[in-house]
This record gives C-alpha cells, structure tokens and sequence, in this order.
C-alpha cells in the first residue's frame, strides 16, 4: 500500500461529497474504488471500516471516511475525511433547505439530479461487481461469490438489516477460514 | 432555542441511530411534539432537502439545525452529525493489534463480500427511482460497464451524467 498525500485525500473525499448522490452507500461503494484503484487502503482494511462503520452510532458513511482516513493517515487523515466529506454537502443542504421550492420545481435541476441517481446507482452496482471479481482467484472463487450472493439474499428477500448480514458473514468468515 | 442545548439534542438522536434517518423519529419527538420549535412541514423539507443534494441521507440534522437556529444552528447540526463517527477510531484501535490473526482476516475478507452483496441490495430500491425512461437505463447502464470493467476515474462518471441530464433537459 501506498502512503497517500493530505491534499490528495482531502480532495477525494471533498470531490465525493458534493458529487455523489444517492445516500451513503454510493459514497462507500465509489470511495472503495477510488481507494483500490490508487492502491491507498487494502481490502481487508476496507472490510474493517466498513462492518465498523456498520456498528458505530449515527451515519454510517461518516464513519467510514473517519475510519478510512485514520487507516490511511492517522487522526489528521480522519479529520480531514470526515471534514471533505461533510462540510460542502452541508454547505449545500442548507442552500437547498433555503431554495427547496425553487430546487423542486426546476426542470434543468431535477433533470440533472436525476441523471447523477441513475450514475449512482450503476456505480454502486458496478462496484460490487467489482469488488468481487477482484478477490475471485482461480481455486478461491466459490468464497467471495457465495457470501456476497447470500449477503444479497439475507438483504433484499429475508429483509435483514445491514448489522445482522454483517454478523452473519462475520460468523461464517470465522468458521470458513482458509488456511 | 440556545445554540448548544440544540446541538445536545441533534447528538442525542444521532448517537442513538446507526443509519442515516433512524434518527428521525427522535428528532420529531425533541422537536416538533415535546419543544415546538419545529413544524412537519419544516421536518419534511429538511428530509427532503437532504435527499435531494449530495451526501449522506443524515445530512438532513443540519438543515433542522438550520431551520431551528439559522447558521449556528446549522454548524450545530454538523457538528451533531460528525460526533459519532469518531467512536470508530477507539474501535480500530482496539481491532488493530488483532487484525493479523488469520481467522481475524478471514472475518474481515467476509464482512467485504458480505459488503458487496449489501451494496447490490441497496442499489435495487435506489434503481427504482432512479431507472423510470430509456435515458436513465442508459446512464445507469453505461456507469455499470465503465465502474465495473474498465478504469475511468468516478469523477468522469459522474460529470458526464450530469452533462448528460443538462443536454436532456434542452430536449
């Protein structure tokens, strides 16, 4: 792994923050990709965060970019994540508080939110698909796409909550260890 | 309202959720039923404005925040949505020193899969709202392809669906 520079993971999560619609799952889902991409947080340490930021009280993608950034910088790494990452869309959510009825009844502005959902929305699939396709090795496959595959089942059809699949897959990790 | 009893009460209600608007109910309870210093239709608005921009659906405190106070109620809103995200930094500590052992990794290698799989579930509602024409399903198709196969930087994506739903509109 690579020792990232501030700068560049200030503007990473700023650049999420004001680009990312969709809620938290977008931002994790394209934040996780960005991190592999530049070769900055490995994935078991991407798998920490992740189920952690799952447990800690309040919004979950806050506190994944806390723990993302103290991973990959220490407490100014995880200050400065949660700060770029919360700050302009913040700035933001009081302008459109301010312009809520303007915003709603703008054609141009709804065309574009709409747009960016639907990029979300293949981002978050894509980067799933991604992910797993990375941790699949020839002999090790049957791991990762039997737990993702259940995870998604345990989600969508069995309507479990994110913390109960996460202790699920916890659990089958802890006896499924490969040597 | 003063300034830092608001914030007391944003954090209350986010220290006690573990997702974006679990937290609603005890915001509305604080507010709205026991103190008076917000409406339903303030409520509504802040939850939508939340939703309508970028980032976290949680997002929505400091536009209450903003609508009790103005903007030291909205710097008290932030700060009530970022104070437990810190928590998680005592936790990694503590998983850190542990986190070599090989059934530790293989719990961890898991919780990723299983991060996956929650991912793709999450997205499903989201694609309801947001696939509902043939432009949509080729921005949400095109997303797919580029983030799932090649290696476009996410800006890119992004920017050219917003560029895209500009050219939309003008048609």
């Amino acid at each position: 792994m690579r020792r990232p520079p501030l700068p560049g993971v200030t503007r990473l999560f700023f650049r999420v923050g004001v680009t990312v619609f969709g809620g938290g799952d977008p931002s994790i889902a394209i934040l996780q990709r960005e991190f592999y991409r530049r070769d900055w947080l490995s994935p078991e340490k991407f798998a920490i965060a992740f189920g952690l930021a799952r447990l800690t009280p309040g919004t979950n993608v806050i506190a994944f970019c806390a723990a993302a950034g103290w991973y990959m910088l220490g407490l100014g790494g995880a200050l400065a994540a949660v700060l770029a990452i919360t700050i302009p869309a913040s700035v933001l959510v009081v302008w459109l508080t301010r312009a809520y009825d303007l915003t709603t009844h703008s054609r141009l502005a709804l065309s574009i939110a709409n747009a960016l959902l639907a990029a979300a929305v293949g981002t978050m699939i894509g980067a799933a698909v991604l992910l797993v396709r990375t941790q699949c090795k020839p002999g090790r496959w049957l791991k990762p796409i039997a737990i993702s595959t259940g995870a998604f089942l345990l989600a969508f059809v069995a309507k479990l909550t994110p913390l109960q699949v996460i202790g699920v897959a916890a659990l089958v990790g802890f006896f499924w260890a490969e040597a | 309202m003063n300034v830092f009893i608001l914030y007391l009460l944003l954090v209350k209600a986010t220290l006690t959720s573990f997702s974006g608007l679990a937290s609603l109910p005890m915001v509305r309870n604080d507010f709205i039923v026991r103190r008076h210093v917000l409406t339903d239709r303030q409520l509504n608005t802040a939850v939508a404005a939340g939703r309508i921009g970028p980032g976290p659906l949680g997002i929505y405190v400091v536009s209450v925040g903003y609508l009790v106070d103005g903007a030291p109620g909205a710097c008290a809103g932030w700060l009530a949505m970022i104070t437990p995200a810190f928590l998680i930094i005592p936790m990694l500590r503590f998983l850190g020193a542990r986190a070599e052992h090989r059934r530790a990794k293989a719990v961890a290698r898991a919780v990723l899969f299983a991060g996956a799989g929650l991912m793709a579930s999450a997205a499903v509602p989201l694609a309801r709202d947001a696939i509902t024409n043939p432009l949509s399903l080729g921005i949400f198709a095109a997303s797919f392809v580029l983030i799932a196969s090649a290696r476009v930087d996410s800006l890119w994506v992004m920017l050219g669906a917003a560029l895209i739903g500009v050219v939309a509109f003008q048609f």
